[in-house]
């Protein structure tokens, strides 16, 4: 059983909406009220990533059931320039933006498991989930 | 089902109990706790007997309370089940030998079966019992040290202290976090005191907690004073290469408490003796 | 959306309540810095009890409004961020360093007429 929604980021509006749709979607699975600060933060932060280095791309939204847990997954794929050096942009304070560059280190420890895959040219795609305790 | 064998353990419960008893004075119920005084004991073993044999003559229903009060009391005292069981096991050969003599082949074995059954039944229930006591036990002691995980206790107006006691790993240190953000606002406190007096190690992952709790407790307003920093955990801070400089620290909660007060623009005078009479 | 900006004798309140979207965050940092320049404010309460989220860029934004304030001589407080906020700021590892804060507005202009007025 898997629920799943996802928010065009073509505009800064797509940022606010794709996190309003992560608080409603957490709130409703019973996180608590660390844990949606937690996941609306990683959302805006992805979102905000696709709106600054991309022209456009997609968050989704998943509700998933391992079996013992539920929990929420956030994919952020863009068809933008991609990732060059995909060590560099973990490390806290790399940006190429002027940015704090907190944002990607930051999604990784705000949720419990984080990949991300990308290639120059072609685009990125990150997904990150967060497990309800 | 086993009412051949019943009858003749009740007909002959006097001589069994007698006989068994000797068998549990055997038995070493102290190895945990060399605390438990001989008057326990005895009156654990009385009640051990007066279980199996009430199982022979009780209601269903009155048994299995007993057998929850005596898992409890186990529990409650600290005393091997292992060697309760045992000692039914002793009980049973007590019980064969004198069918064997008293019996023909055929009903020895009918006995037997039965007699197996009876105290299989026995066993299952103490055990059921037991590990039921003990999950109980033990999920009432995980939400006492939930909630002993981060006690914040206002001292004065303004002024709270945090002691932590234990090992902080992770996942306590997201729920003393939580805790302690919770607690300023709710009693409105401008210094938290944190009191690692408790804690027995401090390695860099414990700083690391410490230094993020400092600066959340910065954001939401108020400031974080560290006490209770023996003469070992400054040596290892200091060995470690942790960078505690941007927090306030003091030895001890005393001297914390102080330096809370004078952030606060307050201080503890001395009034003198006439006021004091006065008043 | 403009957020409100509220004149207190020599302060200026601004509350918060608002979803900060990035165009509302930077708006906000020009009236501000106009209003400052205007009125010579010298203590400006911020508060965010309303705010359930920020991001880093909704942080970065914060941070400069309050380095920028304090270029003009005008001494700002953040007030009432809400332990969620704190938690995961902290986690990000953004700690808005050496900006002051307090609980809520009234400890937030208790601290300020310390400050300015000793
Ligand atoms: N979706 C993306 N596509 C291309 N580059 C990206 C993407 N997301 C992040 N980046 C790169 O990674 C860097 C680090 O991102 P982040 O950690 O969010 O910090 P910041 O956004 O503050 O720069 C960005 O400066 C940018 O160069
Ligand atoms: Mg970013």
């Amino acid at each position: 059983m898997t629920t799943q929604s996802s928010v065009e980021i073509g505009t800064e509006w797509g940022i606010v909406s794709a996190r309003q749709a992560g608080r409603e979607l957490s709130k409703g699975l019973g996180f608590s009220s660390v844990d949606q600060a937690r996941i609306t933060t990683a959302i805006s932060e992805l979102a905000r990533n696709i709106y600054l280095y991309t022209k456009n791309g997609v968050i989704g939204l998943e509700v998933v059931n391992d079996g013992h847990r539920q929990g929420i997954i956030i994919t952020a794929r863009d068809q933008g320039p991609g990732i060059e050096n995909l060590r560099d942009v973990m490390v806290d304070g790399y940006s190429t933006s002027g940015g704090l560059g907190a944002g990607l280190p930051g999604v990784k420890r705000l949720m419990d498991e984080f990949d991300i895959q990308s290639n120059p040219g072609e685009g990125t795609l990150i997904t990150t989930t967060k497990w309800l305790r | 089902m086993h009412s051949s064998v019943v009858d003749f353990i009740y007909q002959n419960k006097d001589i069994y109990i007698k006989k068994w008893r000797s068998t549990l004075d055997e038995l070493d119920l102290n190895i945990y706790h060399s605390s438990i005084s001989n008057e326990i004991i005895e009156e654990t073993k009385a009640e051990f007997i007066d279980l199996v044999f009430g199982t022979l003559y009780t209601g269903e229903g009155e048994v299995a309370a007993r057998f929850r009060r005596f898992a409890d009391r186990l529990i409650y005292y600290h005393i091997p089940l292992s060697e309760f069981i045992r000692s039914l096991q002793l009980l049973r050969r007590v019980i064969m030998h004198d069918l064997e003599e008293q019996s023909t082949k055929e009903q020895y074995d009918r006995y037997n079966v039965d007699l197996e059954d009876w105290l299989d039944e026995n066993i299952n229930k103490l055990v059921d019992e037991f590990s039921n006591a003990r999950e109980n036990t033990v999920n009432l002691q995980n939400t006492a040290l939930k909630e002993l995980s981060a006690p914040l206790i206002p001292v004065f107006d303004k002024i709270c202290v945090m002691p932590l006691v234990g090992t902080v790993d992770t996942e306590r240190a997201k729920q003393i976090m939580e805790s302690l953000l919770d607690g300023i606002i709710q009693h409105r406190a401008q210094v938290v005191l944190i009191d690692i007096t408790g804690v027995p190690v401090v390695d860099t992952m414990v700083a690391h907690h410490i230094i993020k709790a400092s600066q959340a407790v910065q954001l939401v307003g108020a400031e974080c004073i560290l006490v209770g920093i023996r003469p070992e955990i400054a040596q290892t801070i200091v060995n470690l290469g942790i960078d505690l400089s941007k927090i306030i620290t003091k030895s001890t909660l005393q001297k914390g408490v102080y330096t809370a007060l004078q952030m606060t623009r307050r201080e503890i005078i001395t009034l003198d003796e006439q006021r004091s009479t006065e008043v | 959306m403009r957020i409100p900006i509220l004149k207190l004798g020599n302060y200026l309140l601004i509350s918060i309540q608002v979803e900060l979207d990035d165009q509302t965050a930077l708006l906000f940092q020009e009236d501000l810095l106009n209003k400052i320049h205007q009125e010579g404010s010298q203590g400006i309460v911020i508060d965010l009890t309303s705010v359930d989220m920020i991001d880093s860029y909704i942080a970065k934004v914060i941070g400069d409004v309050v380095e920028m304030s304090n270029l003009m001589g005008a001494k700002v407080v953040l007030t009432g961020i809400q332990p969620a906020v704190a938690i995961t700021l902290v986690e990000m590892g953004v700690s808005l360093n050496g900006v002051q804060t307090a609980l809520d507005l009234e400890q937030g202009l208790e601290k300020l007429q310390q400050e300015l007025e000793g």
